[in-house]
């Protein structure tokens, strides 16, 4: 389940966000497509109006078929395999990369055609395919593009968006054999047609999987390009990865998670194709797959179940709207993060996937806590919170950054006495009088090196509140005006309220 | 009826003024809020590390200060957001658990209190400046503070008030996050300044000490002459000639 | 690994489905203890099911939907031609042909497209119909037409989405590999919401849905490429909802 070598660039996400800070053409890129996206979102948002509510009820269906998982994968599976579909199940990465080499090998497979997956990206499968003589050819343009590359995708949505057009005319017209125009239309034209052949030679077609409906059995593929499509039609063998947790009851529930993956992922009302596939190609049909397998995929998603903190981690959609929300992902782009899955949501899946603490990273530490994650969820996950249990797991499970522990044990011993609190304030007055200057401290050493290469700390003030506080109860006691007969009221009426259960106004829980 | 101030450990140590300019607003309308000394800091930055023991030890001193309050105000949607925080914070304490859901509903950040507890949008003030507001990312996101500083801020005469481009996009304090990741943090706050510097505004406002610790930090590490004030302070100022 | 080369594939695969439902014991067995109470044995119930109330409320008249399913479609690079009678629908798709000089044309075997009577208005087009013969491999033949053409079998306006279900007679392949693809919609066929047609495959049932359900909304389209639109990359560029009745 962990990678086996480390991700390019560096062991850490300090280190890997370093590189990314310092190559200005990704952090425009990330900027620019982050923006769009988001805006997209906003405007689909507002367009399509009471938001909220769809948020919510995406929220339910979502909740209550992991609640029901058991029966909802189950009544998948009966159907699905009543359709004439071959299931299979895999724990790990290793399973479904085993199922997968060995229905390619009975096949005698020599190339695969793949349309978007993230689960294989996670399984790293087309490293595997191609270990036993199998060609495995993404799609997708942007896959395909960062496969010619050898990079990991950047962005759930849009892989390549850290690829200039240049970067990417050099990488097709080497694939073309001769110089393609660092042109839109004609890159694009040129993967068409390269691609048309590998679709109507292969193999096998393999997908991922955007849900899977339960009651009849079926699965669901979204997509602009129509690649999936031709995977899905022209290939005598179908391959399809799913991620445990991708179901939902009916087709009804369908229009509600089509209603929000593709305004919150592009802004779009709905992409150019949406894909209902119930089982292989009907025995008088003269297109679609003679066989068709689902490899249901666990590799860690069972771990979320019952587990109060993270069971709502299993309703994402992968629509990526927390991606474009992140300001963090935005300043240091997806190949920072170090794992399949960027942003956000991967700075969550990637260590909730593993059981090993030990081996989590500080991914989780990549991240102010500002909460616009939550606000984009189309089915509010709250990951702003997840973040901060990681981090406690991390620390309860010993493998907290031992400078930070003491760090804060020292910070406990403060703060539970006022009296010691107050010491410290004023220690601190003394002591500055050596570093501040003008009322800053423009120091950048030892702890203060972070904050005041980009900052100037202001100086402590000779009084503290606590310390004025005397003087200044007193001058209020003196002054004070009468409260007017309103307030009183709508104070005591605020005091009612409250007894009878009245909130007053939070956005959260 | 007891109001109480929770000043938060940043206003006490660092912006006494703040604290001040909120004790003496609220005194003009006959609300003498009362300030309980065992306080010391809401236990945020050791929680969102993940340090919950080290989070607890603080957060029992905010609890015991409170206890007989009737509303407890801050100049923080931080802060306050984190005693929000508190049920989870002590779920296997009983009670305590008790005790801080009775205070995370009586809790309340200054401009909530202001003006929907007060019923108070126009305290008279004058204020003849361009301002532009920074509106803090838990206070917002996390409490639901939106149009309360709006609301203030519209009534103040002389105030213009020009929108932040970018407005809701975090600017890189995350409490430990600045010091960690301090890169990041560092490319977060330059933009957020870059945005202040495209208004013109002679004033920078908002609802967070610790934010605008940060952008006003950085605002002077680039030599920018904006002013930094928490709405309070701005509010105070507007009055005080009156 | 070795393959064993004496198993049939058949063996292979019930061998593989024996595998798979003792695992599929372990991994739903897994589900519920995780989730820390026994199964139910019957459907759960579903508060939520489908969209909110107010939603399934919503609807626009004939002309509304005809309308939006237009400006929509458009919107997203699509064209839109309102005909009568599918006389006028065939003298569209025979103009638009010898317009594009297409040379090869494949549509569905449908009586409703035979009486277009394509193969008589473009004698210099070959005119293939899917799966009219059992020799021919259509798959080429799709890959090589300039025009496919197909008579939608639902559409909705609100996402201007046309539906086509997979058949003997009806190809995926035909709306999915030509350059330009025809997708002929009876007037009365347009609904309002998604929802009116996914609710139909619910109430059908699974026995009844075919291989393949394709909700085709607009052109093939991708901005993978610095966030620049390019239209018809693997699917059909040129699409042509053709709304007639």
């Amino acid at each position: 389940m962990s990678h086996a070598t480390a991700p390019k660039g560096g062991a850490t996400v300090k280190e890997r966000a370093e590189l990314a800070l310092n190559n200005e053409f990704l952090r425009k890129a990330v900027k620019f497509t982050t923006e769009r996206l988001k805006n997209g979102k906003l405007k689909a948002m507002e367009e399509h109006g009471n938001w909220e509510e769809w948020r919510e009820r995406g929220r339910q269906i979502r909740l209550h078929t992991i609640a029901h998982l058991d029966y909802y994968l189950n009544q998948f599976v009966e159907n699905a395999r009543a359709n004439g579909v071959h299931v299979h199940f895999a724990d790990d990465a290793k399973d479904a990369v085993a199922i997968s080499l060995a229905i390619a090998e009975r096949k005698s497979a020599k190339s695969v055609v793949k349309s978007k997956s993230m689960v294989s990206e996670e399984l790293h499968l087309n490293h595997a395919l191609e270990s036993i003589g199998v060609e495995a050819i993404e799609t997708d343009l942007g896959e395909y593009i960062i496969q010619l590359a050898g990079e990991a995708p950047s962005h759930i949505i849009i892989p390549a968006i850290h690829k200039n057009r240049y970067q990417i005319a050099e990488l097709l017209s080497e694939d073309a054999g001769e110089k393609l125009e660092a042109d839109t239309k004609v890159l694009a034209g040129y993967v068409r047609r390269r691609l048309r052949a590998k679709f109507l030679e292969a193999d096998i077609g393999m997908t991922g999987c955007n849900f899977a409906i339960a009651e009849t059995g079926s699965m669901v593929l979204f997509e602009n390009e129509g690649n999936a499509r031709m995977v899905t039609t022209l290939p005598k063998t179908q391959i399809t990865l799913m991620g445990m947790e991708r179901i939902i009851p009916s087709w009804s529930d369908l229009e509600v998670m089509a209603t929000l993956l593709p305004r919150s992922a592009t802004g779009q009302k709905l992409t150019m194709y949406m894909s209902g596939i119930t089982g292989p190609r009907r025995t008088e049909d003269a297109d679609g797959p003679d066989e068709m397998h689902i490899i249901i995929v666990d590799n860690g998603r069972s771990l979320q179940l019952g587990d109060p903190e993270f069971q709502e981690l299993l309703n994402c959609i992968r629509c990526g709207a927390c991606l474009n929300a992140c300001p963090v992902y935005r300043h240091i782009g997806g190949h920072a993060y170090g794992g399949t899955y960027s942003g956000p949501i991967g700075a969550v899946l990637t260590p909730s996937l593993q059981k090993n603490v030990a081996e989590w990273d500080d991914i989780a530490n990549a991240s102010s806590l500002c909460g616009a994650c939550y606000e984009a969820c189309p089915v509010k996950i709250p990951l702003h919170d997840m973040l901060v249990y990681l981090r406690r797991r991390k620390v309860e499970a010993g493998h907290g950054n031992k400078a930070e522990g003491a760090g804060m044990k020292g910070f406990a011993a403060l703060m539970s006495r006022s009296g010691r609190f107050n010491t410290v304030v004023k220690l601190g007055q003394i002591g500055q009088k050596f570093v501040a200057r003008d009322g800053g401290i423009r120091l950048k050493v030892g702890p203060l090196k972070g904050w005041n290469t980009y900052r100037v700390l202001p100086a402590l003030p000779k009084k503290s509140f606590r310390e004025q506080w005397g003087t200044l109860e007193a001058e209020i006691r003196a002054g004070l005006n009468t409260m007017s007969p309103d307030i009183k009221q709508r104070m005591e009426q605020a005091v009612q309220n409250r007894a009878k259960g009245g909130g007053h106004g939070h956005g959260h829980h | 009826m007891k109001a109480s101030l929770f000043i938060t450990c940043i206003s006490d140590a660092m912006y006494p003024r703040v604290g001040e300019a909120m004790v003496r607003l609220l005194a003009r309308y006959g609300v003498a809020l009362e300030f309980p000394k065992v306080q010391t800091c809401c236990g945020q930055p050791a929680f969102n590390s993940g340090y919950w023991n080290e989070a607890r030890a603080s957060a029992k001193t905010i609890i015991e200060s409170f206890e007989d309050s009737d509303f407890v105000i801050a100049p923080s949607g931080s802060c306050t957001g984190m005693i929000h925080h508190y049920p989870k914070l002590f779920e296997n304490d009983p009670v305590m658990l008790e005790k801080a859901k009775a205070l995370q509903g009586k809790s309340y950040e200054f401009t909530q209190f202001l003006v929907n507890v007060l019923g108070i949008t126009d305290l008279g003030a004058t204020f003849p400046h361009k301002v532009t507001y920074h509106p803090s990312c838990h206070g917002t996101r996390l409490l639901g503070v939106k149009d309360e500083p709006l609301a203030l801020m519209n009534n103040v005469r002389g105030l213009e008030l020009v929108p932040l481009p970018h407005a809701e996009d975090c600017c890189g304090f995350g409490g430990t996050f600045a010091v960690k990741m301090s890169d990041i943090s560092g490319a977060m706050v330059n933009e957020k300044s870059d945005h202040v510097k495209e208004t013109e505004a002679e004033v920078l406002v908002g609802l967070d000490m610790a934010c605008l610790m940060n952008i006003g930090g950085n605002l002077r590490y680039r030599n920018e002459p904006v002013r930094v004030m928490h709405l309070a302070e701005l509010l105070y100022e507007g009055v005080k000639g009156a | 690994m070795v393959m064993d080369t004496t198993k049939t594939q058949e063996q292979w695969l019930k061998e593989m489905e024996e595998k798979s439902r003792a695992k599929q014991k372990n991994f739903i067995g897994n589900i519920t203890s995780r989730l820390k109470r026994p199964m139910v044995a019957e459907a759960p119930k579903h508060p939520y099911r489908g969209s909110p109330d107010f939603w399934n409320a919503f609807e626009w008249n004939e002309q509304e939907r005809i309308d939006k399913f237009t400006e929509n479609f458009i919107s997203v690079g699509g064209h839109v031609e309102r005909f009568r009678t599918m006389d006028e629908v065939r003298g569209f798709i025979a103009d638009k042909a010898k317009e594009l000089s297409a040379k090869y044309v494949i549509r569905q075997n449908q009586r409703e497209l035979e009486a277009l009577n394509l193969e008589q208005d473009l004698p210099e087009a070959r005119v293939s119909v899917w799966n009219s013969d059992e020799d021919e491999n259509w798959k080429a033949r799709s890959a090589e037409a300039d025009i496919g053409v197909v008579l939608v079998d639902h559409a909705a306006a609100y996402t201007s989405s046309m539906v086509v279900l997979s058949s003997k007679d009806k190809g995926r392949s035909v709306s999915l590999l030509p350059t330009v693809l025809m997708a002929i919609i009876p007037v009365e066929r347009i609904r309002t919401r998604l929802g009116e047609v996914l609710g139909r495959f619910d109430e059908a049932g699974r026995e009844s849905l075919p291989a393949g359900i394709h909700f085709i909304s607009g052109p093939s389209r991708s901005s993978d490429i610095e966030n620049d639109l390019t239209i018809g990359v693997h699917g059909p560029g040129v699409v042509y909802a053709i709304i007639v009745g």
